[in-house]
């Protein structure tokens, strides 16, 4: 999956290669060359502590531990938890939706899985430092400020609205 | 040195120390984890890098600014929310183009529509979650959370555009 991202980045970087040199000859192509690698070189001192901050963060949690914090919760209680447990929980959209499926078949409600998978995409812990060093501190905070109650919120609503769902999705997802 | 950067090596000095503290070897093996990722995702990062330098000589800077800018509202929202399900790949992707974007003078509401539109409702997680969790939870999440999103984009340029 790497590998084929790689690739196609590459192919991206040749084709707007070309283009900037048809645009605006050898410099065009050489400045936004060097303006992208002297970027990369400028942020190096923040990407590497990012870097450390994620790899201390993934190892002190790990997903049983999430899983065992989550366990069957329900109500107000159990979407804020849901909540945290979705901010904690490492690993891509190949881990965490297996996980949220168990969660669901175990007896979790909809507002909880909703709110669980919310909080994962939105306000995950692990990719936060990453954030914080690509985006900058100002960015970063104003978005986590203004996110910082939909994970909850969309919890609440989905369970209010359409709690009684649960059920209908829950025997769907059996095997 | 930023005060970004020295925050960032403050904590991660703080919570190495911790790892050291709890003499069990985690300070050894969180270096490696964090040396390791860092070294596979480096030509991701080398890449998505050069892809912004090229962008920010190429892209023409009005053109962009007139489609998803501050002054664009709820049509410009709505196409950096759309635009941001698109973006594919991680955070070593997505984040430095979302940031070059935003140099370039989209504005913070449109900004901040692009990275909860890729992180919240990225087309390529939808195949995960259609397949775990099937099409009516995914449809009931992807409504409801497109709704707040463009609230929370509409908020975010309402409350800080102005903030330094």
């Amino acid at each position: 999956m790497r590998e084929r991202t790689t690739l196609i980045l590459a192919g991206v970087v040749l084709l707007l290669a070309v283009l900037a040199w048809n645009q605006g000859g050898w410099e065009m192509a050489g400045e936004g060359l060097l303006g992208g690698l002297r970027t990369l070189v400028r942020m190096s001192p923040l990407l590497v502590a990012a870097f450390l901050i994620a790899g201390l963060i993934q190892l002190f949690l790990t997903q049983e531990n999430v899983s065992r914090w989550l366990g069957a919760e329900s109500g107000w209680r159990g979407i804020f938890l849901a909540c945290a447990s979705g901010s904690l929980v490492p690993g891509g959209p190949f881990i965490y939706y297996p996980i949220a499926a168990t969660l669901f078949r175990a007896g979790a409600s909809l507002g909880v899985v909703v709110a669980f998978v919310s909080a994962k995409n939105l306000w995950p812990l692990v990719r936060l430092p990453i954030e914080f060093a690509l985006l900058g501190p100002r960015l970063t905070l104003i978005r986590l400020a203004v996110t910082l109650l939909v994970p909850p919120l969309l919890g609440f609503l989905a369970q209010g609205l359409l709690g009684h769902q649960s059920d209908t999705i829950r025997k769907s997802l059996e095997p | 040195m930023n005060l970004a950067t020295l925050t960032m090596i403050v904590l991660a000095a703080g919570l190495w120390s911790y790892a050291w503290w709890r003499r069990d070897g985690s300070h050894w093996r969180g270096l490696l984890r964090g040396w390791s990722t860092l070294k596979s995702t480096f030509p991701l990062l080398g890449l998505a890098f050069i892809i912004v330098g090229y962008a920010t000589v190429l892209v023409p800077e009005t053109g962009l600014q007139g489609w998803i800018g501050s002054d664009s509202g709820w049509s410009g929202l709505i196409l950096a929310l759309g635009m941001g399900t698109f973006i594919p790949g991680g955070p070593y992707v997505a984040l430095p183009l979302i940031g070059t974007l935003n140099d370039l003078g989209i504005g913070l509401g449109a900004t901040i529509a692009l990275v909860n539109g890729w992180a919240g409702l990225s087309l390529l997680h939808a195949a995960w979650e259609l397949r775990y969790l099937g099409w009516r939870f995914t449809a009931i999440r992807w409504t409801l959370t497109l709704v707040f999103l463009l609230l929370i984009g509409s908020l975010a340029q309402a409350i800080f555009e102005g903030v330094s």
